[in-house]
């Protein structure tokens, strides 16, 4: 018995769970599809049209047409098929194949994409980077501090030897920046500690607690204000959430890196990889000259020297010898530059308040 | 119904049929554009899909016999799977700044949980791919995974590479003996001898590079002697010497240990392969050049580069390209009708975990 249909296409057809196959061709019937055999004719499988599944096309490969009972017909004849899905009022080829053609509107396409990439790195990203800091409870930035704080306690800090009349003088000091402070007095802890390998040094934990080394009370050699100074801009850091805001956009990358890994293979991956690392760093240029200002705006507030976190910059230049420029691969910005921006946004800011 | 006139399959004859790639760099940039643009438009989602669409494309244009390969996944499939290893992977990375011990915890529990989580890989990638009508299957045990991907690379790293040979031989045994075309069988049993004479020629690759190494530090000793003398500051007019000294090091040791790399697993895939035989009869091989083989690679890596990933789409086809050209099949009398047996591609979790953790075996 042979169907009478219109011959769609030829290629090979399996029976259910079978390699082997027989040469066939594709017909289409009033009542739907058939596979006959050739040259004989005879009627191998058939359907309605609603009920076999045809492969969507992707370049040049195979199309399969599975049919209900479980055979299945292949043809490399992809355009008879989509004049086939096109007549029987389907979308012919899906709207990703149409894309994917080989046509001068790749090019649209390929600067879109480097477009996008931009756009996404630079709106979508922090945009994302936001909403995942504004949904953190306060709980984590907590946790993290306290068991940061263990860690360092255990490994390179150990008790201050300041005297207790040092370490009052500075805790006074402290106390009046940080009741000008958004999260007030309240939200910040001042800690004393012995720098060990960190040496003199300054950092604050996300939830306000702020560590000060005994090193760098030494090297101020008595003018506090400076050592005030040094901690506005740790509060600086607080404020403006930096190290949740840092973890959360290394991991936003990592994840977009990881999403486009398989298209554009290992080598290009860890390129990206390496570039997201120099970006990162850019990032925490970025951060250290905010909170560079956030201490000129809090000094002043204060009463104190509003440039006197510049001194502290002095003092490394001419005591450790640090005159090093900003290169791609710092995680601060130089010495000297950041000494001038201080000292010019200070005078800025004298100039908008007498305006 | 009869159908034993088609004769799918050759009859028997000595020749090697090679497996060919018929996919071109130039169909494969549309696809390879379009994947990326729209993974980036959709922050990521798409990417399943993209897979989907990438592997159909790679696996229907290796052909054998005149038949392609067929890669069967779907794009829900695999972003079910992708949002499970990714959840894992941000909840594993907070935890681990916030609460470092849970972290560990956590770290350790995929470390138990790896075999299992390979086993599963294999068996989905297996059985998502298809030849002729017929799924390949996998049926390894969690032991076996264990002994291949736990074990090996254990021993592996504790003798500085020396039994890397006998971790590989676990991992092709595991993999080889436990694939199934349909109802039908392979088996492997690659030698360790031969397996330790490609590992030998990596092994003075990297010696080589370390020599090269020693051979610069030695001609600069100068500068060497003024950084022990002095290790808070470099003298300002050593300091480029130094940089220039640490630029080729770095270089050299990539190298090295990339090319060496390169021409393990080439010299590993041709000892495993031609091992391998399908049915108790039909045997496998695989000819890579190892030195050939190399150069593929690296050439591909540095076109990539210096297009800014463009010729990616190019380099990818060639590489599958030389691959499947040197990988071949000889069949000893007629294979016959083969069966499929029909069962469930389970959950793509173990088959996404190892794309991220960055294991490779695919067919």
């Amino acid at each position: 018995m042979a169907s009478d249909g219109q011959i769609v296409a030829s290629g090979e057809w399996h029976p259910a769970n079978s390699s082997l196959s027989v040469v066939a061709r594709l017909t289409e019937t009033s009542t739907g599809l058939a596979v006959e055999r050739v040259p004989s004719g005879e009627i191998l499988a058939s359907g309605g049209l609603a009920g076999v599944q045809i492969s969507p096309r992707v370049g040049s490969i195979p199309r399969r047409i599975d049919f209900a009972d479980g055979s299945l017909f292949e043809t490399t004849d992809n355009d008879a098929i989509d004049r086939l899905l096109a007549r029987s009022g389907r979308r012919a080829t899906g709207l990703v194949h149409k894309l994917e053609r080989f046509h001068p509107r790749l090019i649209v396409l390929v600067v879109a994409t480097f477009l996008m990439a931009g756009l996404v790195y630079r709106y979508a990203l922090p945009v994302l980077v936001e909403v995942a800091v504004a949904v953190t409870p306060p709980v984590v930035p907590k946790i993290m501090s306290v068991s940061t704080l263990e860690t360092m306690d255990r490994t390179m800090l150990s008790p201050s030897r300041l005297d207790a009349g040092k370490q009052r003088e500075i805790s006074a000091g402290f106390a009046k920046i940080a009741a000008l402070s958004t999260r007030g007095a309240a939200g910040y802890s001042l800690n004393f500690r012995a720098g060990g390998a960190i040496g003199p040094n300054a950092f604050a934990l996300p939830d306000g607690t702020l560590v000060l080394t005994d090193e760098l009370v030494e090297l101020a050699d008595g003018d506090d204000e400076m050592i005030i100074g040094v901690l506005a801009h740790e509060i600086g850091h607080v404020e403006l959430e930096h190290s949740l805001r840092q973890i959360y956009r290394a991991a936003g990358m990592a994840g977009l890196i990881m999403m486009i890994a398989g298209d554009v293979g290992s080598s290009v991956e860890d390129l990206l990889v390496q570039g997201g690392g120099l970006l990162a760093l850019s990032y925490s240029r970025s951060a250290e000259e905010a909170a560079d200002r956030h201490s000129v705006e809090l000094m002043s507030k204060a009463g104190f020297d509003a440039t006197a976190i510049a001194r502290f910059f002095v003092l490394l230049e001419n005591k450790l010898g640090d005159r090093s420029g900003t290169n791609m691969l710092s995680t601060h910005p130089g010495t000297p530059e950041r000494r001038k921006a201080i000292l010019d946004y200070e005078s800025a800011l004298r100039a908008k308040r007498q305006n | 119904m009869a159908i034993n006139e088609s004769a799918p399959l050759p009859a028997a004859s000595e020749d090697w049929h090679r497996l060919s790639f018929t996919g071109s760099g130039k169909e494969y940039f549309g696809i390879w554009i379009v994947n990326i643009l729209l993974t980036i438009i959709t922050v990521g989602i798409y990417s399943a899909w993209a897979k989907v669409r990438r592997n159909r494309y790679f696996y229907g244009n290796t052909v054998l016999l005149g038949r392609g390969f067929e890669y069967h996944a779907k794009g829900m499939q695999i972003l079910i799977g992708r949002i499970i290893v990714f959840g894992y992977l941000i909840i594993y990375n907070v935890l681990l700044t916030i609460v470092p011990l849970v972290g560990i915890a956590l770290a350790a529990l995929i470390l138990v949980l790896l075999p299992w989580l390979v086993m599963r890989g294999l068996r989905f990638s297996a059985r998502v791919t298809s030849y002729r009508n017929v799924r390949f299957n996998f049926v390894g045990g969690v032991g076996g995974a264990f002994l291949a991907f736990l074990v090996g690379p254990v021993l592996a790293v504790l003798t500085l590479g020396i039994l890397t040979p006998l971790a590989s031989r676990w991992t092709y045994r595991y993999i080889g003996n436990n694939m199934r075309y349909g109802t039908k069988a392979f088996t492997t049993d690659p030698g360790l001898g031969a397996i330790y004479k490609t590992w030998f020629l990596s092994a003075l690759i990297i010696l080589l590079g370390l020599l090269i190494i020693g051979f610069v530090v030695f001609i600069n000793m100068s500068i060497v002697f003024a950084v022990i003398d002095n290790p808070q500051g470099i003298p300002p007019e050593l300091q480029v010497p130094m940089i220039v000294m640490g630029v080729i090091g770095y270089l050299v040791v990539l190298l090295s240990f990339g090319i060496a790399a390169l021409v393990y697993h080439a010299g590993l895939r041709n000892v495993a392969w031609s091992s391998t035989v399908f049915d108790g009869k039909h045997s496998l091989k695989s000819d890579l050049s190892r030195f050939g083989y190399v150069w593929v690679t690296l050439t591909n890596v540095l076109v990539t580069l210096l297009t800014l990933g463009l010729m990616r789409p190019w380099a990818a086809v060639r590489m599958a390209r030389y691959v499947n050209t040197h990988t071949a099949v000889r069949f000893s009398g007629d294979v016959g009708e083969v069966f499929a047996i029909v069962q469930k591609d389970g959950s793509a979790v173990g088959a996404e975990f190892m794309d991220f953790e960055g294991f490779d075996f695919g067919f």
